[in-house]
């Protein structure tokens, strides 16, 4: 019979059977309080699924999006989530290709988080295009001058490589390293993850590239389309160093929310100051390149296809307090937070930093989607109207409620955070010290 | 997409897509199978205990990683990397000789480490017997932390251990110990708890090479460093940092102090993180 282990991190009763599957000495709510939290969760993911079957049995025409509207909330969340998820392969390139040792402290979960966002894209995607079962016809049938068939291919290849990578994460959990096979599997993988780290940022520096470089070419919509470098418009390097200057932000940020959650600190703060100093500088650079981008697009591109750059913003809703919020209040605000040495000491201001910076690229996603499709592209064309509805939202909520859930038993189960069991063991070192 | 597909064309963007993502593919492939035929090769040849003494070193915290020479004083600060192996190690006999500074007694708190004895960092020891075999124990601090075990399984005689490898478990208020054996060699007898030894232990080898294993004022400040934790690692979690007010370790500390998290000051104390 099971017995009941009072858990004294936080003074509550884990079954020895299930304390077996949580690392030593890492402190976990119990059982209860754990499937409270889960049940919300799981009711997202449930009404999602619904909506999916929804839309794979009755097609889109369940949902708002139609022939001049394509790209919808859910084209916005992949981007997005794409973007955000460059953590993973950016803190790869930091700890394996640069030696930064401090990260090691956050990779596990900047994986996890990585390896959520690109499943989750994935996943949207198979509802949007939909027929599933004839997923691989993009494989075997590709158009090669699309750059989504380039980022077909490196978003496959690459949730791949975040599989490889979360292999071992899952197989160093403390039943299963029990298990000689899974311990000496879970060593040998790892001692190769600097080439799957390698592998992750030619592909993630591709697929984000072209991800933009698909807007970046769209000669018909000419908010969009920019100028470039030999086949690559300006919006291919964009994408890829926003993606790479938020994925730390966005790490951060989920760093800090289970702190928050779970009333624990879970990193030092110096793996803080070296993902923020690295946001700041990436920041920085993508603003200042994004600017020159702007002054190119005003002044020459925009202009040559017939458009003066106003007429984009004279619709109210997409004004130019939109051009102002991405390039200022979401650029160089918090890469001026960021970059400042006294100010990134201060734990709330890096928090707004990063959540200003992972707005800011969300902002610039959801302008790239539902922004240039609005906008008209013939002199009679009108002003396209687009609002997602419930199946589109609970599609949504579905990849979203999946995140948290796996993310949940990650935390749970696995050891996402090497430095837990150290800062709750040094008192001295979690005493809250002002620093001057 | 491929040459036996309707509408592929011998043409450079075509050949130049194939080769990059056929050379992603296999690169990822390959890498899956050099590390399934190496874990084949490990687990065959018998190494998993030292793949796992290594996993779990790796995972050790930095203030557990502390050099024998820091702690006797010999120099200031230094990490090993060598999984508590001098054997393998560069700099241990350069450093071996020089002058120790560690002044700490350890039977200030009332605990026993004879000096005719060698240590393990995973809270054993080790006695040379006259006649050429070695006798393993469990350490003063390593006895009070467990106090009375609930069971302790013990290899049987014919067994072969490795250094860092399994020697033997414990169980106590349902946490299991795993105790890692100090030296190679093959298990001549079996004792426990209330006998002198736990392991009666012939040596790998024509003589056993016990350089690894901790003597003199390295104990000391290891039993110190020890301490400390212990210490650290028996404070409720958000308690405040107290001073000491003196006094001698108890003989059972899980029966004495039963609110703590002993299954972590286990796998910390131990060496099984």
């Amino acid at each position: 019979m099971a017995t009941n282990a009072v858990d004294p991190g936080m003074g509550i009763r884990i079954r020895a059977g299930e304390r077996q599957w949580i690392g030593r000495g890492l402190s976990r709510c119990s059982p209860a309080v754990f499937a409270a939290w889960m049940a919300p969760w799981l009711a997202l993911l449930g009404a999602g699924v619904y909506a999916t079957y929804l839309c794979l049995s009755q097609g889109l025409g369940v949902t708002n999006l139609d022939n001049r509207f394509g790209f919808g909330l859910w084209i916005f969340l992949d981007l997005a989530v794409i973007a955000l998820g460059a953590g993973a392969f950016f803190s790869g390139f930091l700890l394996y290709i640069m030696k930064w040792k401090e990260i090691k402290a956050i990779i596990s979960s900047a994986v996890v988080l990585g390896f959520l966002c690109y499943s989750g894209a994935v996943a949207v995607l198979a509802v949007d295009v939909g027929q599933p079962l004839r997923s691989w016809f993009t494989f075997w049938h590709p158009n090669v001058h699309s750059m989504l068939t380039e980022v077909t291919f490196c978003i496959t290849c690459y949730l791949v490589v975040l599989t490889v990578e979360y292999t071992p994460i899952i197989l160093k959990n403390r039943r299963l390293k029990q298990v000689p096979s899974c311990l000496v599997f879970e060593w040998e993988l790892h001692k190769l993850i600097p080439v799957l780290a390698g592998i992750g940022c030619f592909l993630s520096f591709f697929h984000q590239g072209s991800l933009g470089g698909l807007f970046g070419v769209m000669r018909g919509r000419p908010f969009a389309f920019r100028e470039g470098f030999a086949i690559w418009p300006s919006t291919f390097f964009l994408f890829v160093l926003s993606a790479a200057a938020v994925g730390p932000s966005f790490v951060i940020l989920t760093t800090k929310l289970v702190e928050w959650i779970t009333s624990k600190r879970l990193v030092k703060a110096a793996v803080y100051h070296t993902l923020a100093r690295t946001t700041g500088v990436l920041l920085t650079a993508y603003v200042a390149l994004k600017s020159v981008d702007t002054l190119v697009w005003l002044n020459s591109t925009s202009a040559s296809a017939g458009f003066a750059p106003w007429e984009y913003y004279s619709w109210k809703p997409f004004g130019g307090w939109i051009l102002f919020a991405e390039i200022v209040v979401f650029g160089m605000i918090p890469a001026l937070l960021l970059l400042s040495k006294r100010l990134r000491t201060r734990s709330g201001i890096v928090t707004a930093g990063a959540l200003l910076a992972c707005t800011g690229v969300v902002l610039n996603r959801f302008v790239m989607t539902i922004q240039t499709l609005a906008l008209p592209t013939l002199s009679f064309d009108p002003f396209l109207t687009y609002m997602p509805n419930w199946v589109e939202c609970a599609v949504f909520g579905m990849v979203i409620a999946y995140a948290v859930i796996v993310y949940s038993l990650s935390y749970r189960y696995l050891n996402l955070f090497p430095q837990e069991k150290e800062i709750a063991a040094d008192i001295v070192e979690v005493a809250d010290v002002p620093v001057r | 997409m491929f040459p036996f597909v309707d509408g592929f064309h011998w043409s450079f963007g075509h050949i130049l897509f194939l080769s990059v993502f056929g050379g992603v593919l296999a690169l990822i492939g390959i890498t899956l199978m050099v590390s399934l035929r190496r874990s084949a090769r490990a687990a065959l040849s018998g190494q998993s205990e030292a793949i796992r003494w290594k996993s779990d070193f790796h995972d050790l915290a930095a203030n557990e990683l502390s050099c024998r020479h820091e702690l006797a004083g010999r120099v200031e600060h230094r990490h090993c990397h060598n999984e508590f192996d001098c054997r393998k190690c560069e700099t241990h006999p350069k450093l071996a000789n020089a002058a120790a500074t560690s002044e700490f007694d350890v039977s200030t708190y009332g605990l026993s480490y004879p000096s005719d004895r060698l240590y393990h960092r995973g809270q054993t020891w080790v006695k040379r017997e006259d006649d050429g075999t070695l006798t393993v124990g469990l350490t003063d601090l390593g006895q009070r932390l467990m106090g009375r075990p609930d069971s302790v399984e013990l290899p049987a005689a014919g067994e072969l251990l490795h250094a860092n490898g399994q020697g033997w478990t414990m169980m106590r208020n349902g946490a299991r110990v795993r105790l890692l054996s100090p030296v190679d060699g093959e298990v001549l007898e079996a004792g426990g708890p209330d006998q002198d030894f736990y392991l009666r232990i012939k040596p790998a080898g024509a003589q056993a090479n016990l350089t690894h294993l901790l003597r003199g004022a390295e104990v000391s400040g290891w039993v110190r460093s020890q301490l400390e934790r212990l210490q650290i690692l028996t404070t409720p979690e958000g308690a405040k940092p107290s001073l000491a007010d003196g006094g001698v370790l108890m003989e059972d500390l899980p029966k004495a102090q039963p609110d703590a998290d002993w299954d972590k000051v286990y796998g910390e104390m131990f060496l099984e993180p």
